[in-house]
C-alpha cells in the first residue's frame, strides 16, 4: 500500500511570533522554519506502518516556495521514500491546498491519506477534511490511535470527553493528533541518504488547478496584554469574577 | 438571507457552546435557523426551540447522524444549505470534523473559530496559539464559520418559541463506521493539561494543610501544584511543582494559594490565563501578575472557598 | 532551567562565508558534500540538543556521577540520553566509512560539537574523550586493533578515555611510573592514573582505555612511554565484552564543577596486572598524543565558546523577563533596557560571535592541512599550529569572563544555583585548566610557534589582518572598524617585533610576556574576523538578501567588538613591552 504524507512548512514551535508594526501579518523574516509538528506525527506514523509491513511507499508533498523542499528533505530523512513539491508562491488558502492535493491523490492513489490535523501557524484544522470531502473519502481526525489493514483503518479519535473510534475503508484520509506517536529525531546517515531521494517539483498549472481567493486579512494584531489585577475582598467577591467575568468556573 | 447554525450535542442536552454560537449568529442581525441533526434527539430539539432570537429548528433524527459521523452530518448540511448565507457551529471536535467537508463540497473557504463578529464577512480569529490576532474577511458567496464557544457569551437558553420541522435525513455513507467510544472517568487531571490548577506554597505551613488544597481542587476538578518551597519542605513531591524548575502550565484558571511569586515560579505558570492569588502577604511579588487578587488567611479562605463552591 | 537554542543561523553565515565550505568541500573531493547538508546537519543536531542534552544540564549539576561499589554510576537519564545520541548517527560524524563513520569534514564535525558541549558540557566530554581514544588506534593502531576496537569505538557503541596523567606525573609526562610487562600477545599493566574523565559509567557494555606505561627496558624520560588498550572488559572470541579485565576507577573527584563528568583515579593491576595490547611501536606513545594535540586543544577552546554561548542565551532570557524600576505608565522596565545591562550582554554576544568565527576557521584550517598539497599544505599545518594555542587559550579564558558576565545579569538570583547561571561559570572554570594550563599555550604560542620560526607564521597572518583593513576602509560605514583595526594590528606588529628582538636575550624574558602575547593575539584575531564577517554583511545587505536583520545585527556586533574589546590589544602591548621588568623583580622570600 501506498501512504501520501501531505506536509507545511510552518514557523518553528520554539520561536515567539511578532506582530509586524503595520499589522499586515506577523514577521516571519530571519525566522527559524521547521515541519509542522503535526505534519511530524503523520511522516512518523507512515514510516512506522512501512516498518511494520503494512505499507510499501511512503510519498510526501508539500506546496509552496523552493524552501518546502527543506522540509521534504527532512521527511526524507525520517523515512519518507520520495517527496513532491508544488511550487506556489506562498502556502495558499486551506482549500485550494485541498485542491492541488486531490490531484495528486489523483495521481498517486495512495490507500491511506495521512496529514496533521492542523498547522500551527493558520491554525485552520481545515486541510484533511476538505481534502475527503473533494476525493469522496471517509475522513478519521484527531488520531489518537491507528489499525491500518489492507481494506480498512481503525482509527481512535480524540474527542471532547474522550475518545471515539471510528473504521474506514480505504482509501481513507486521517489527521494526527499530539498523541498518536513521538516522532523520531533524525538520524545523521539519513540525513544524507535523503539528499539522493527523488524530489519531483509540479505546479498548479500542470496538475490543471485554478488558484481562487477565498478570503483575506485584513489586518494581523498582537492578543491583548494581561490586564492590571484587581484585589477582591472576599471570597464571594472571587466567585462572582471567576463565574461572571472571567468565565473560567 | 439567513443564517443556519448546525447544533452541538450528545443527544440528550443542547452543548451550551451552541448558545455561544447563538449569539454570534446574532450580530449578524439575520434570522437564525438552527438544524438539530442525531438520533433519539427530539429532547435538543425542544432545548434549541426555547433558546432565545431562533426563528425555526430543523430536526434530522435518523441512525445515520448518531454518533456524528462527519460524511453524514456535511451530506444533510449541503442538502439543506440553499438559501443561507451564514453556516455556523461550534468549534467542538465534531464541529471542526465536519464543517470543512461542508466547506469543500460547497466550494467555498472556512473561517475557523471566530472569537469576534466584525460585520456580516469580517470576522477574528486567533493564528499562532493564540499569539496574534487576524482580522479575516471572506470573499465567497456563503460564509462557513466555526466559533470558538469560550470568546461570546451564552444566549438566553429560554424565552424562544419556534417551530420545529423535520427534514428528510440524507442515506448514511458506507465508508465510514462507528466502532466506540470511552468517555474520561473523572479523575483529578494531570497538572500539565489540567484547565484549572490550585497550587500551594510554604504558605500551607504542613504536608496535611495540602488537604485543604486538594478539596478546593475536586470541587473545581482542578489539577494540584505547588511551589518549589513547598516542595522543599516536603509538603508535597517534587512532580507537583510548577516553575522554571518544574512544570510549565497554562491553565484556564491558576489559583496560586500561600505563594508569595518567586521568579521562579511565575516562569512555570505566567501564561496561564487567569491567574488568582490568595496571600496573607499584600506585598507579595504575586500579586503583580494575578488578575484577582485576595489578601487574607488561606485557613479561613480554603474552608470558605470549597464550601461555596 | 534554561532552554538552549543552537544558534543555526550564525554558524551557517560562519560556514559560508569565512569558511567558504563548498570551496572546502570540492577541494578535498568530497562531491556529495555542501553547504546545504551542512547547514540540515546542524540543525537536526542542534534539535536533538536542545531537546535531549539540554535538560539534563542541571540535573547532571545538582545530581553528579557517583561512585558505588559497582563502580561510578552516572546521572540519572544519561544512558537513555546517550543511547539516543548513538542510535541517531552522531558519534560516526568525522570518522571514515571503514570504520562506520560518515567521512564529513572536521570543520563540520567541530560545528556539530558546539551544539553537544552548550546542551551538556560535562556530558559531551564523554564522545569527546571517546573520539580522542577514537583517532589514536585510527592513526596509530595496527590493522588487527582497528578492525577490534574501531566499530564500537565509532559508533558510540563503547565509550573510550585517555590515561596519562599519574599522581606525580601532570603537565610533566616523563615522569610517568604506569608499568607494562610483555606476557605473550598482550601485555600486563600496573599502576595508579589520575584525572581520567569519564573512566568509569555504565552507558556502554565497554570503556576502552588508552593508557600510557613504560615498558621494562624503556629509555628513562619521555622517550620510554609507550601507549596501550586495556579494556574494561576483556573480548571474547566473538569481539564481544565478556571478563571483567584488572582495570577499575577507585574514587572520583568532588569537583568546582562538570558534577556529572565523573573525574577517575583508576588502577591498573591490583590482582596481578591489567590485560593491554600495544597500539603502534614501542617508547613512541607520547609522540602518538602530540599527533592528536592540536585537535584535542581545539576541542577545549570550542567548549569555551559552547559554554559561553549557553551562558549567554540564559542571561538574554532572563533579561528581557526581569522587570526593575517603573516607567511613567506605571509598566515596568525589563532589565535588558538598562544599558549597562546591555553592555554586559553585549559583551558576551560579542565575544562568544568571534570566539565561534575562530573555532570554525581554526578548524577549517585542519581539514585543509589534510588535503592540500606541497606550499599550501605546509602554510595550512602551520597555521593549525600557530590557531591551536590561540583557540585553546585565548576562547577559554573569554569563557570565563562571559560566564561571570551570565551571573552579572542575573543580580542577585545569579549567585543562586536554582537559577543555573553559576553552573555555567563553575564548569567552564576547569577549562583554562585540563588539557594544558593557559600558561601552557602562551609558552607553546610564544616559543614553538613563534620564537622558533622566526615570527614567520605571525607574519603571515598579521599579512591577512591587514588586507581586511583595507577592505574595511573600502566598505562604505566601516571606516571607524578599519581604524580600530589598523590600530590594533600596528600594536600586535609592535609587539611580535619586541618579542622577536627582545624575547631570547634573557632568560624570562618570553615567559614573563608570554600571556599577554596569547591573549593579545587573540583580542586581534577575533577582531579580525568579526570584521570580515562585517564587511560581508554590508555587501550582502546592499543586494537585499532576506536575512537583512541577521546582517544588520552582525555589523553591529562587530563594531561593537571593535570599540569594547578590541582596544585590549593596545593594554596588551603596553604590558608586553615592560618584559619582565616588574613580574620578576621581586626575590622569593619576599612572597
Amino acid at each position: 500500500m501506498k501512504i501520501l504524507v501531505c506536509v507545511k512548512r510552518v514557523i518553528d514551535y520554539n520561536v515567539k511570533v511578532r506582530v509586524k508594526a503595520d499589522q499586515s501579518d506577523v514577521d516571519l523574516t530571519n525566522v527559524k522554519m521547521a515541519l509542522n509538528p503535526f505534519c511530524e506525527i503523520a511522516v512518523e506514523e507512515a514510516v512506522r506502518l512501512k516498518e511494520q509491513g503494512k505499507a510499501d511507499e511512503v510519498v510526501v508533498v508539500s506546496i509552496g516556495p523552493k524552501a518546502v523542499q527543506e522540509q521534504l528533505r527532512t521527511a526524507l530523512a525520517l523515512g519518507a521514500d520520495r517527496a513532491i513539491q508544488i511550487e506556489t508562491e506562498a502556502a495558499p488558502e486551506a482549500l485550494n491546498t485541498a485542491k492541488l492535493l486531490a490531484k495528486v491523490v489523483e495521481q498517486e492513489q495512495p490507500g491511506l491519506v495521512l496529514m496533521g490535523k492542523q498547522s500551527i501557524d493558520s491554525d485552520n484544522n481545515q486541510t484533511g477534511q476538505m481534502l475527503a470531502a473533494l476525493i469522496g473519502a471517509p475522513q478519521a481526525t484527531f488520531a489518537y490511535s491507528l489499525e491500518l489493514d489492507a481494506e480498512q483503518v481503525v482509527v481512535t479519535r480524540e474527542v471532547d470527553g474522550g475518545l471515539k473510534t471510528l473504521a474506514l475503508k480505504l482509501p481513507a484520509v486521517v489527521t494526527t493528533d499530539l498523541r498518536l506517536n513521538e516522532p523520531r529525531y533524525v538520524k545523521l546517515p539519513d540525513i544524507m541518504k535523503a539528499k539522493k531521494k527523488p524530489l519531483a517539483v509540479e505546479t498548479p498549472d500542470g496538475l490543471g488547478v485554478a488558484l481562487k481567493q477565498h478570503q483575506t486579512v485584513l489586518k494581523v494584531e498582537a492578543p491583548g496584554q494581561r490586564q492590571a489585577g484587581i484585589r477582591v475582598d472576599s471570597v464571594d467577591a472571587l466567585l462572582d469574577k471567576l463565574k461572571n467575568e472571567a468565565k473560567v468556573i | 438571507m439567513s443564517t443556519l447554525i448546525i447544533a452541538d450535542h450528545d443527544n440528550q442536552a443542547l452543548n451550551p457552546a451552541t448558545l455561544s454560537v447563538i449569539t454570534a449568529a446574532k450580530a449578524l442581525g439575520q434570522s437564525i435557523t438552527v438544524l438539530v441533526a442525531g438520533s433519539g434527539c427530539g429532547a435538543v430539539a425542544e432545548a434549541a426551540a426555547q433558546a432565545e432570537g431562533i426563528e425555526k429548528v430543523l430536526l434530522a433524527d435518523s441512525p445515520a447522524y448518531d454518533k456524528a459521523l462527519a460524511e453524514n452530518l456535511a451530506e444533510l448540511v449541503i442538502s439543506l444549505s440553499s438559501g443561507y448565507s451564514h453556516i455556523l457551529t461550534a468549534a467542538s471536535t465534531t464541529g471542526k470534523d465536519f464543517m470543512p467537508r461542508v466547506a469543500a463540497q460547497l466550494d467555498v473557504g472556512q473561517i475557523s473559530e471566530i472569537i469576534a463578529v466584525e460585520s456580516a464577512d469580517t470576522f477574528k480569529r486567533p493564528i499562532y496559539a493564540g499569539n496574534a490576532i487576524a482580522t479575516v474577511q471572506s470573499l465567497d458567496a456563503i460564509k462557513v464559520i466555526t466559533v470558538r464557544g469560550s470568546a461570546f457569551d451564552r444566549s438566553a437558553a429560554t424565552g424562544g418559541s419556534a417551530g420545529i420541522e423535520s427534514v428528510t435525513a440524507t442515506a448514511a455513507n458506507d465508508r465510514s463506521a462507528f466502532v466506540k467510544e470511552e468517555l474520561v472517568v473523572s479523575e483529578r487531571p494531570d497538572l500539565t493539561s489540567a484547565q484549572i490548577v490550585v497550587s500551594g506554597g510554604r504558605g500551607l505551613g504542613s504536608a496535611e494543610n495540602f488537604d485543604l488544597l486538594a478539596r478546593v481542587a475536586d470541587k473545581l476538578g482542578a489539577a494540584i501544584g505547588a511551589s518549589r518551597a513547598a516542595v522543599d519542605a516536603g509538603y508535597v513531591s517534587n512532580d507537583l511543582q510548577v516553575g522554571q524548575t518544574g512544570k510549565i502550565v497554562a491553565p484556564d484558571l491558576y489559583i496560586a494559594v500561600g505563594i508569595s511569586g518567586a521568579i521562579q515560579h511565575l516562569a512555570g505558570m505566567k501564561e496561564s490565563k487567569v491567574i488568582v492569588a490568595i496571600n496573607k502577604d499584600e506585598e507579595a511579588p504575586i500579586f503583580q501578575i494575578a488578575d484577582y487578587g485576595l489578601v487574607g488567611d488561606l485557613f479561613e479562605i480554603l474552608p470558605e472557598l470549597e464550601s461555596k463552591l | 532551567m534554561s532552554e538552549y537554542q543552537h544558534p543555526y543561523r550564525d554558524t551557517a553565515f560562519i560556514l559560508q562565508h569565512l569558511v567558504e565550505f563548498d570551496q572546502l568541500c570540492a577541494d578535498a573531493g568530497l562531491t556529495e558534500v555542501n553547504q546545504e547538508l551542512a547547514d540540515a546537519i546542524v540543525e537536526e543536531a542542534g534539535r536533538f540538543g536542545s531537546e535531549v542534552w539540554a535538560p539534563l544540564n542541571f540535573v547532571g549539576d545538582q545530581n553528579g556521577a557517583r561512585m558505588t561499589e559497582n563502580g561510578v554510576v552516572e546521572t540519572e537519564g544519561y544512558a537513555d540520553a546517550y543511547q539516543a545520541f548513538v542510535e541517531n548517527g552522531w558519534p560516526t560524524l568525522t570518522f571514515p566509512e571503514d570504520f562506520g563513520g560518515q567521512a564529513l569534514p572536521n570543520v563540520l564535525g567541530t560545528a556539530v560539537n558546539e551544539v553537544w558541549h552548550s546542551a551538556n558540557m560535562a556530558f559531551a566530554l564523554c564522545p569527546m574523550l571517546t573520539q580522542g581514544a577514537t583517532e589514536a588506534i585510527l592513526h596509530h593502531g595496527s590493522d588487527e586493533l582497528k578492525e577490534t576496537w574501531l566499530p564500537k569505538l565509532v559508533s558510540g557503541e563503547w565509550t573510550g578515555t585517555m590515561n596519562l596523567t599519574e599522581p606525580d606525573a601532570g603537565s610533566d609526562l616523563a615522569a610517568i611510573k604506569t608499568r607494562a610487562v610483555p606476557e605473550g600477545d598482550h601485555y600486563r599493566i600496573t599502576g595508579q592514573k589520575i584525572f581520567i574523565t569519564w573512566g568509569d559509567h555504565q552507558m556502554t557494555p565497554n570503556i576502552v582505555h588508552l593508557v600510557l606505561a613504560r615498558l621494562p627496558d624503556a629509555p628513562a624520560g619521555v622517550k620510554g612511554i609507550s601507549l596501550f588498550i586495556v579494556p574494561k572488559f576483556l573480548l571474547d572470541d566473538q569481539g564481544e565484552p565478556a571478563e571483567l579485565n584488572d582495570a577499575r576507577c577507585v574514587s572520583i573527584e568532588h569537583k568546582l564543577g562538570i558534577h556529572s563528568s565523573p573525574t577517575c583515579t583508576m588502577s591498573f593491576g591490583d590482582e596481578g596486572g591489567a590485560i593491554g595490547y600495544l597500539v603502534g611501536e614501542p617508547n613512541e606513545g607520547l609522540a602518538y598524543m602530540f599527533t592528536m594535540m592540536n585537535h584535542a586543544r581545539q576541542t577545549v577552546g570550542l567548549q569555551g565558546l559552547a559554554i559561553a554561548e549557553r551562558s549567554y542565551q540564559q542571561a538574554v532570557a532572563y533579561a528581557k523577563e526581569r522587570l526593575q524600576g517603573t516607567r511613567k505608565d506605571g509598566s515596568k522596565i525589563p532589565i535588558i533596557e538598562f544599558p549597562d545591562v546591555r553592555r554586559m550582554l553585549m559583551q558576551m554576544r560579542a565575544s562568544v560571535e568571534a570566539m565561534r568565527a575562530l573555532a570554525l576557521v581554526a578548524a577549517a584550517e585542519t581539514d585543509r592541512s589534510h588535503y592540500a598539497t606541497d606550499d599550501a599544505q605546509a602554510i595550512s599545518q602551520e597555521r593549525v599550529e600557530l590557531y591551536t594555542p590561540i583557540v585553546k587559550g585565548w576562547l577559554t579564558e573569554l569563557a570565563q569572563e562571559v560566564t561571570y558576565l551570565g551571573i552579572q545579569v542575573h543580580g542577585g538570583m545569579g549567585f543562586v544555583e536554582e537559577t543555573g547561571a553559576a553552573q555555567h561559570a563553575r564548569d567552564a572554570r576547569i577549562l583554562t585548566i585540563y588539557e594544558g594550563t593557559t600558561g601552557i599555550q602562551a609558552l607553546d604560542l610564544i616559543g614553538r610557534k613563534t620564537l622558533k620560526n622566526s615570527g614567520q607564521g605571525m607574519t603571515r597572518l598579521l599579512a591577512e589582518v591587514e588586507d581586511t583593513c583595507k577592505g574595511l576602509e573600502a566598505t562604505d560605514g566601516l571606516q571607524d572598524l578599519a581604524k580600530a583595526l589598523t590600530a590594533a594590528l600596528s600594536d600586535t606588529r609592535t609587539a611580535l617585533a619586541w618579542i622577536l628582538d627582545s624575547g631570547a636575550q634573557s632568560p624570562h624574558a618570553a615567559g614573563a610576556v608570554s600571556n599577554a602575547y596569547l591573549m593579545l593575539c587573540g583580542y586581534l584575531t577575533g577582531g579580525w574576523l568579526m570584521s570580515k564577517q562585517a564587511i560581508i554583511a554590508t555587501e550582502n545587505l546592499k543586494t537585499g538578501a532576506d536575512n537583512s536583520e541577521f546582517l544588520s545585527a552582525k555589523i553591529i556586533t562587530a563594531r561593537f567588538y571593535c570599540e569594547h574589546l578590541l582596544p585590549r590589544v593596545k593594554a596588551y602591548t603596553e604590558t608586553l613591552l615592560k618584559g619582565e621588568s616588574s613580574l620578576m623583580a621581586l626575590p622569593v622570600d619576599q612572597f
